[in-house]
Order: structure tokens, then C-alpha cells, then sequence
């Protein structure tokens, strides 16, 4: 009697299973209806139901799946001689995309390398130093502007408007930083986030310097030695100088000693306060250093677009920063770099499917935070703490 | 060496330390002891600089470091294991050492050589991660990793925290061993008997006063220590 009745039970499990995730399928494509009509409702319940019952019978398998997934590690999969290798041809590639690539991919690429740039610049505060920052878009933002600003109004060319801007919002880092270190964890992702909607309502309200909401327009391109930087393809290449020497500053100074003190701070702050490291100091300059690359970021996407408005800096816009940076992996300079051309390009891909591609990639996102916390490449495993 | 001088320390409105006088003379070995929340580790964290007294005194070596930012005391040569161990588990055990070299007080050459002199277990696990070692070895690890900056002064805060007994006694022989080599020793422990036994004095600290002064021995006789501290029915 006892082995039927054990034996009867999972079967009566699994059919509830079927069954919620039958009616599950059944609303969402209810809600689907009005979008698309009905033959589209129904393929899109099929779709939904067979999603959900397999996720659902996966959820049994949860722990196996994820107890084979850190076997493959991927910043393990190279070894150093074959990723110098694979370095190199990257460059490779990277230097050659504008002679095969049409223009839309070569803005794409131009894009892609913006967000990379930026992306290790949140990724010396979220990923170095431990500290997370959600409004990472103001310093970027405050690139933008000084450089838009300090071109307009005041006439700067670019290589003068560039390391002004630069100069400017290192200053805005470090006085940011200056209230909110005092902070830890939470308290200090409110008030970046506060920080960076402050900055955007001032950008948009303050109509007699930034023309608010209309933006700033007419922003001449770069040029070198009077040589104007007119093709897509030649500031491609002024981009792909600044991913790379950004990818080269941060690695040395993540294999300095501030680098040094940067990751002793994250994980423990108080162990490196008794170990004479000036924490404060530390953090500061890394939010400096986090808004140095912001501002280059910004520099460039000005330039590039020749227009700036604030629009182009909301709150979704550092969340997806922080995204590129916990999807590559948190603190690996090669992941970051990674996952933000995935971010950038995935969805330029996805424009097909134009209403669901942020569904995907949420989806995505998801799932990757069930099988691989840590990150495509954060071999390490780090932990987020204030 | 280091005197505190009627020092008041406040967490929020709560007076955690309630004017604490204490001593100790070079070369000394001296224990803290008393119950938890007694205010011991929020005396060594004073003494470091991470916590600010609201009044009184610091004095190291006649100098007045109560003002001082922590990474300034550690150069001056206080150096502290805190509570918990608290190393690095991410960096290797290496690593974890060269941040204790980090204030720049002493070559860590000879650094290396002396905690691998003390502690020849952390030699052969240099590459490992911290947070791989077990309990006793992470308590090694962050006694060695104080000892980087070469100190004068060691803060101990509960070394014997949820270690073996046989481990305990392997690492209170260190620290006289440490001692002998010229390091003063201030020790914070709620394993009253084994920390009296090690020091030449000590303080006994309840809700945030010193209660009695004296010692080891003395305090070890002390019927009131006995029973309250030891364990023993009078």
C-alpha cells in the first residue's frame, strides 16, 4: 500500500505542473490576442506552453544542470599562449571590420565600442572595487554635455574639448563620491541612482545652458591635424584607439597597487582599513577612474552623433551598463569587454523581432543568473558588497 | 608603549566604552578578558583608529594617536588581527600576505621570511586561495598577514575563536614565540584561563569599564574571575 502510494505521488506533482503551466500559456496569450490576432495567439500559447512545462521539468534537473555547468570554465577554456592568440586575431578583425562591413554594422561596431568603454569604467567600481553604482549614466552623461558645451560655447576643438571634459567629470566623480562613501551596499546604489536622475533633470531643465529636452545639435566631427574625420570607417578606428588604450590603462592600474587595494577593499573592508589601507582614498579614486572612462565614452558618443540631448542618459541606460558588466563577469576585464558587445549587438540583431527582443533578452539575463551567476568570465566568483 | 586614558567610545548613542585606563610597557604580553558585548573588540578597534572616542586619550610611544586615520596607525606600527579572522578568500594565501604588506613599514622580504619562519604551513600553501585553508590555518594566515608591517605593536582580537583546543594551544605558543622576538602583545580572548596563563598582566573588562587590574596570576586566583570567567564553583 505505502510503495503505491509513493509511487502515485509524483505522478500527481508533474500533472499539476502541466496543468499551471497550462494555464499560464493560456493568459499570457490571452494578453498576446489584441497585439497580433488570433492564429498568432494560439501558436504563441503552443509556444509559451511547451517553454513552460520543459522549464518547469527542468527545475527537478536544476541542481545537476548547474553542477555540470562550472566544469566548463571559460576564462579556463584559453590558456595563455592560445589567448594571446586569440587577442590578436580579434584585433585583427577588429582593425579589418571597416573594409568588409557596410556602414549600418560599422555604426553598430562604433556603438559597441562606446559601451565598452564604458562598461570598464563601471566595471573598476562595481567589479574592482566592490561598490555598486546605478547611476553610472550620470558620468556619462556629464562627459557628453562638458564636451558638447565646451564645443559650442566655447569653441574647443575636439583634442581640446576631449581632455577638458575629461578633467571636468573626474572632478564630478570625485565630489560625488565624496557624500556617498560614506555609505555602503543599498544605501550607496540609492543614492548613485538619485545622483544620476538629479543630473538628467538638470540637463533637461536647465534650458538656458542645455536647451533642455531639445538638446544640443550642431556639433562639428573630430578632426586629426586639420584632417576632418568624416567617414564612419576613420572614426571607427579613432573609437577602436580608445577601446584599446582603455583596456590597456585598466589593466595596469588593476595590476598595481591601487588595483591591489581596490580588490581588498571589496572583500573586506575592514580587514584592509587594520591592514593601513586608506579606504576611503581608495574608493574615491576609483570612482574618479570610473568616471574618467565615462567621460571618454561620452566625448566620443558626442562626437559621433554630433547632437546630445538628455534623453540618451536615463536610468534604463545605467542599468544596462551594470548589465554588460555582471553578464561578462564581474572584475574580468576580457568578460566585460565581452558582454558588452554581446548587449550591444544582440539586440541590433534581434530588431526583426522588434516587440520581443528586450523579452528575449531579459529572458537570457535570467537564465544566465540561474546557471552561471558569476558571469560568462568571472572565473573568480566575486561577491557584491558595499 | 600605549596608554589609553579614560577613553569613551559610542556607537550611536550607545556608550560602548566607559572611561577604559590601560597600559602596557614594551615587550609585554597583556590580556583583555571579559563577556561579550564587554566592549574588548570595540576597544582594539579604537585603539586602531576605525572607531573615534568621543573623550579621552590614545597615547602611542607619548605620541597622541587618537586623532589619527587608521592607515596612519598601522604605519606608526599597531597592527591588529580582528575578529573573525577576516582574510582575503578570493586572493591566494601569497597575496593575501603582500596586503599586509601594504603601509610600506619594513622590507617584505624579511617579512616573508618570518611568517614562513613561524608559520612553515602558509609556505607550502602559498598559492592557494585564503578562503580554502581551514580555521586554525585561516588564524595563521591573518596572524602572518599582521606581522607583514613588521609591528611593534600586535592587537590580537579572539585568536581561539571557534578553533580545537589543540589548534588553540598551538597558536598561543606562536604568540609568546612572536612576543619573544620583540613584538608588545595585546590580547583580547573569552578563553580567560589560557590567555592569563600567556600574559604577564591583564584587564578584566565588563560593560564597558575595567573591572579589575593585575596579574595573570593574581587575576587567575581572583575568585571573582574564577567565577565568573573560569567557569568554577567557589
Amino acid at each position: 500500500m505505502a510503495t503505491s502510494v509513493s509511487q502515485k505521488r509524483p505522478a500527481r506533482t508533474s500533472e499539476g505542473v502541466l496543468l499551471k503551466s497550462l494555464v499560464a500559456a493560456l493568459w499570457l496569450s490571452f494578453l498576446f490576442l489584441p497585439l497580433k490576432g488570433l492564429s498568432a495567439a494560439v501558436v504563441f500559447f503552443f509556444a509559451v506552453a511547451l517553454v513552460l512545462v520543459f522549464s518547469r521539468s527542468l527545475v527537478k534537473y536544476h541542481k545537476t544542470i548547474t553542477g555540470m555547468l562550472p566544469s566548463v570554465r571559460l576564462s579556463g577554456l584559453f590558456p595563455r599562449e592560445r589567448m594571446r592568440i586569440l587577442i590578436f586575431l580579434s584585433f585583427l578583425f577588429a582593425a579589418a571590420v571597416p573594409l568588409f562591413a557596410g556602414d549600418y554594422y560599422i555604426d553598430v561596431a562604433i556603438l559597441a565600442g562606446i559601451y565598452i568603454i564604458l562598461a570598464l569604467g563601471l566595471n573598476v567600481i562595481i567589479g574592482f572595487t566592490g561598490l555598486l553604482n546605478l547611476g553610472f549614466a550620470a558620468f556619462y552623461a556629464i562627459g557628453a554635455y562638458a564636451y558638447a558645451l565646451l564645443h559650442t560655447k566655447m569653441g574647443f576643438g575636439f583634442w581640446t574639448a576631449m581632455p577638458a571634459s575629461l578633467v571636468l567629470t573626474t572632478l564630478a566623480g570625485f565630489l560625488l563620491a565624496v557624500p556617498a562613501l560614506r555609505l555602503r551596499g543599498d544605501y550607496l546604489a540609492i543614492v548613485t541612482l538619485g545622483f544620476g536622475e538629479i543630473t538628467r533633470l538638470i540637463l533637461n531643465n536647465w534650458d538656458s545652458l542645455t536647451q533642455g529636452p531639445n538638446g544640443i545639435s550642431g556639433i562639428a566631427r573630430p578632426e586629426i591635424i586639420s584632417f576632418p574625420l568624416n567617414t564612419l570607417a576613420s572614426y571607427y578606428y579613432l573609437v577602436l584607439c580608445c577601446v584599446i588604450f582603455s583596456i590597456f590603462i585598466i589593466r595596469r592600474v588593476h595590476a598595481s597597487r591601487i588595483g591591489r587595494a581596490w580588490i581588498a577593499i571589496r572583500e573586506d573592508e575592514i580587514a584592509s582599513s587594520v591592514l593601513g589601507i586608506h579606504a576611503t582614498a581608495y574608493k574615491l579614486y576609483a570612482f574618479a577612474f570610473g568616471a574618467f572612462w565615462a567621460s571618454l565614452a561620452g566625448s566620443l558618443f558626442t562626437a559621433k552623433m554630433q547632437f546630445v540631448s538628455p534623453e540618451s542618459f536615463t536610468f534604463m541606460e545605467s542599468v544596462l551598463i551594470v548589465c554588460m558588466v555582471i553578464l561578462g563577469g564581474l572584475g574580468s576585464i576580457t568578460g566585460v569587454v565581452i558582454g558588452a558587445l554581446i548587449l550591444v549587438i544582440l539586440p541590433e540583431m534581434l530588431r526583426e523581432v522588434q516587440l520581443y527582443r528586450m523579452l528575449a533578452l531579459g529572458a537570457g539575463l535570467v537564465l544566465l543568473m540561474i546557471f552561471r551567476p558569476q558571469g560568462l568570465f568571472g572565473g573568480k566568483g566575486v561577491s557584491l558588497r558595499g | 608603549m600605549l596608554e589609553l586614558r579614560d577613553l569613551h567610545t559610542f556607537y550611536g548613542p550607545i556608550e560602548a566604552l566607559r572611561g577604559i585606563d590601560l597600559e602596557i610597557s614594551q615587550g609585554e604580553i597583556v590580556s583583555l578578558i571579559g563577556n561579550n558585548g564587554a566592549g574588548k573588540s570595540t576597544t582594539l578597534m579604537t585603539i586602531s583608529g576605525i572607531l573615534k572616542p568621543q573623550s579621552g586619550d590614545i597615547l602611542f610611544e607619548g605620541e597622541s594617536i587618537r586623532e589619527s586615520a587608521p592607515h596612519k596607525i598601522v604605519r606608526m606600527g599597531i597592527s591588529q588581527v580582528p575578529e573573525g579572522r577576516r582574510i582575503f578568500p578570493k586572493l591566494t594565501v601569497r597575496e593575501n600576505l603582500e596586503m599586509g604588506s601594504f603601509s610600506g613599514r619594513g622590507d617584505a622580504a624579511s617579512a616573508f621570511e618570518m611568517v614562513f619562519g613561524l608559520f612553515p604551513v602558509l609556505q607550502e600553501r602559498q598559492n592557494q586561495f585564503g578562503g580554502t585553508l581551514s580555521g586554525g590555518e585561516q588564524q595563521m594566515l591573518a596572524i602572518a598577514r599582521a606581522l607583514m608591517c613588521h609591528p611593534k605593536l600586535l592587537l590580537l582580537d579572539e585568536p581561539s575563536l571557534g578553533l580545537a583546543p589543540i589548534i588553540v594551544s598551538k597558536i598561543f605558543k606562536t604568540i609568546r614565540e612572536i612576543n619573544r622576538e620583540g613584538v608588545t602583545v595585546l590580547l583580547v580572548e573569552q578563553n580567560a584561563r589560557a590567555a592569563l596563563k600567556l600574559s604577564r598582566r591583564g584587564y578584566v573588562l565588563e560593560n564597558g569599564q575595567i573591572l579589575l587590574r593585575g596579574n595573570g596570576a593574581e587575576l587567575l586566583n581572583n575568585n571573582d574571575v574564577k567565577k565568573a570567567y573560569l567557569g568554577e564553583q567557589i
